[in-house]
């Protein structure tokens, strides 16, 4: 597009000729516009690169742990492949591939195989099934105990992933695998106790061995993960709920009963050793009386035989003297009967009354 | 000439990475894959990676998960040796261990295609060794009698040895049980046992409580009474020891027996004669006989 047919040329083409300004201005323009859109194009090639590279980062929260996979495979060798919490980059897929594993956080699973049907609504509520129900085929689970008999259990089992690696890598659902376990523990442990241990008398126990069992078959498994808590609940099945109630009630009257006759039991041998102390004591009290007060009156009379010897009769009237007065002064009522004239004995009549009315006066003739 | 540099450059690329999308793949830790040319097998990649390829139609991959995976059977009747029937399912942790043998084996390759199979070996090994056991290996009240640990093993070793001798490319890692049940009409039996066993319970626990209490009690009586004999038994000793001492003062009242009584009747007197007592007494009780017996004067007489 060198000439412009449209206007004559008389001179003819001139070499050396600089273009036609309408031209100059088009092909500038092209120019312009193409080198901008370059430069559009340059920015926005950059800014991919870096948007690239960008998307490489993420972030490792303090309860987790990532592995990058660089074609499928783990950066680093066995645990060294772990990342920490922090910022760290990968490739962006295709080449890497980041895996993120929550490590700190306690997983739970619950094992439901051993448990009457609830709706969702019903277990959310930790409502009671009523009783008297027997139980339906197939939707009811329960679990056979030792002695054979029917009962319900139930377990959740709390842990915490040790070994990501394999938690992750090795197992399509882990926390099912770890469920299976414990259904099975339930099953297992029940098929070793009977029921009224696993009701009421040995609860530690059984809950003991559940853990024990879901501990062992996840370590057999190899599941990389460390048990931290498992609670187990149990009941007797809903038809059966009065029978197993009133065995309780007549347990727990035999229990009383039994504390009634250990109460009273202490009750009489504490009573017992009190009075027998007593006896003991006041024997002893009345021997140490006895004696004391024989040995003073054996000194009494060692000191009043002189006396007694020199004049016997003297000494008597003394004493008895002594003693009246003693006596006189001590007694309350004292009649006194002088001798008839006649020198005949009086005739007295008493009217025995052992408490004499206080407000009569002493009669002294 | 700058830019055309950079066209080559991106350009050049663009192509690795079309070259690397149709000539290289990658195995994922949690996978295997078998790498078939022209439909045919040729190579079992079990470690994970990049590996290079021809693409399609001559080379095809063909990736399968190698991770555990759970497998429950269904919960079916078997019969024990002691012929009673009781359900169970169990619970398998099984994974693919060959992939091409997974691959020419299974129909489709599928993971139900597996699972059917699965079921089926499971089942023919369960029946056959449940079989061989009683009701009582089950559950038993002695632990040493449980087998249910035993029969596990068994079923496993089962279903390990038909895997292995077929050459599916799967292997199962563990088999446990996860559900044991009765069939309805013997749950309905085992209740009607179970509400009898309760009855037993409660007259044992009446019959108990009161028998106990009543041993309890009397033993506590007799032992009670026996600490009190046995006090008054020792006070008598106490007292007989306190007699013989007081017969070492007899040889001093022995010397004049006399004296001795008169004090004894003297403080037998004054303690006879204490309060709310009422003597009577005429002039011939002394002291009272100055009533009548005065001294007499010696010049009066």
């Amino acid at each position: 597009m060198n000439h412009d047919h449209d206007h004559p040329h008389p001179h003819g083409p001139e070499p050396g000729h600089a273009p036609a300004p309408g031209e100059d201005a088009g092909s500038l323009a092209l120019e312009a516009a193409l080198r901008s859109s370059f430069v559009i194009v340059k920015v926005a090639m950059v800014a991919m690169v870096f948007l690239f590279f960008g998307s490489g980062f993420f972030t490792v929260g303090p309860q987790q742990q990532a592995v990058i996979l660089r074609f499928g495979k783990p950066v680093g060798a066995g645990q060294q492949a772990l990342l920490g919490a922090g910022l760290h980059w990968a490739f962006p897929y295709p080449i890497d591939e980041r895996v993120i594993i929550p490590i700190t956080e306690v997983q739970k699973v619950s094992s439901t195989v051993g448990w009457y049907y609830q709706t969702a609504e019903q277990q959310a509520a930790g409502e009671d099934v009523p009783a008297g129900q027997s139980l339906e085929p197939g939707r009811d689970g329960y679990v056979i105990t030792a002695d054979q008999n029917i009962i319900h259990v139930k377990a959740t089992l709390y842990y915490h992933i040790d070994d990501p690696l394999r938690y992750v890598f090795d197992f399509t659902s882990a926390s099912n695998t770890v469920q299976n376990a414990l259904d099975n523990a339930l099953l297992y442990s029940a098929a070793r106790f009977n029921v009224d241990d696993i009701l009421l008398l040995d609860q530690p126990g059984f809950k003991d061995a559940v853990r024990q069992r879901a501990a062992d078959l996840t370590d057999r498994q190899r599941m990389g993960i460390t048990i931290d808590n498992c609670e187990v609940d149990h009941t007797a099945p809903q038809r059966l709920k009065a029978d197993f109630d009133r065995v309780e009630a007549a347990r727990e009257k035999r229990n009383q009963l039994l504390e009634e006759a250990k109460s009273y039991e202490n009750q009489v041998l504490s009573r017992a050793g009190a009075s027998a102390v007593t006896i003991t004591n006041l024997a002893v009290a009345e021997r140490d009386n006895y004696v004391k007060s024989l040995k003073a009156e054996a000194r009494r009379f060692t000191e009043l035989l002189p006396q007694y010897q020199k004049y016997p009769n003297l000494f008597a009237q003394l004493k008895l003297a002594e003693a009246m007065s003693g006596i006189l002064t001590n007694v309350q009522d004292k009649i006194y009967l002088p001798e008839r004239e006649d020198g005949k004995p009086r005739e007295l009549r008493l009217m025995l009354n052992r408490e004499p009315p206080e407000q009569k006066p002493a009669a002294n003739p | 000439m700058k830019r055309n540099v950079l066209t080559l450059i991106i350009g050049a690329v663009l192509l690795v990475i079309f070259a690397l999308l149709l000539f290289v793949f990658q195995v994922r830790k949690s996978e295997v894959a078998v790498v078939t040319t022209f439909g045919r097998p040729v190579a079992n990649l079990t470690d994970p990676g990049a590996y290079f390829k021809w693409p399609w139609p001559v080379q095809n991959v063909y990736k399968f998960d190698q991770r555990v995976q759970n497998f429950e059977d269904k919960f079916s009747q078997t019969y024990t040796k002691d012929n009673f029937t009781i359900l169970t399912s169990v619970y398998v942790g099984w994974k693919i261990n060959d992939a091409s043998a997974f691959f020419r084996q299974i129909p489709g390759a599928s993971l139900p295609a597996a699972q059917q199979l699965l079921e089926n070996i499971v089942r023919n090994a369960k029946n056959e060794r449940i079989g061989k056991h009683a009701l009582s290996e089950f559950v038993n009240t002695d632990p040493q009698e449980v087998k249910f640990e035993a029969i596990e093993q068994e079923i496993e070793a089962a279903v390990k040895n038909q895997l292995s001798t077929n050459n599916y490319g799967i292997e199962i890692e563990f088999l446990g049980f996860k559900k044991l049940g009765l069939p309805d009409a013997v749950v309905q039996t085992v209740f009607q046992r179970m509400q009898a066993e309760r009855q037993k319970y409660v007259s044992k626990y009446q019959f108990d409580g009161e028998a106990k209490a009543a041993e309890i009690k009397s033993s506590a009586d007799l032992s009670a009474a026996e600490t009190v004999n046995n006090a008054v038994a020792v006070a008598t000793r106490i007292r007989a020891e306190g007699e013989a001492e007081a017969a070492q003062t007899l040889p001093v009242f022995q010397q004049n027996p006399e004296l001795a009584v008169f004090l004894y009747q003297l403080d037998t007197l004054k303690l006879s004669l204490n309060q709310k007592t009422t003597l009577i007494f005429d002039e011939r009780t002394p002291p009272f006989d100055l009533f009548r017996n005065l001294p007499a004067n010696p010049s009066g007489k």
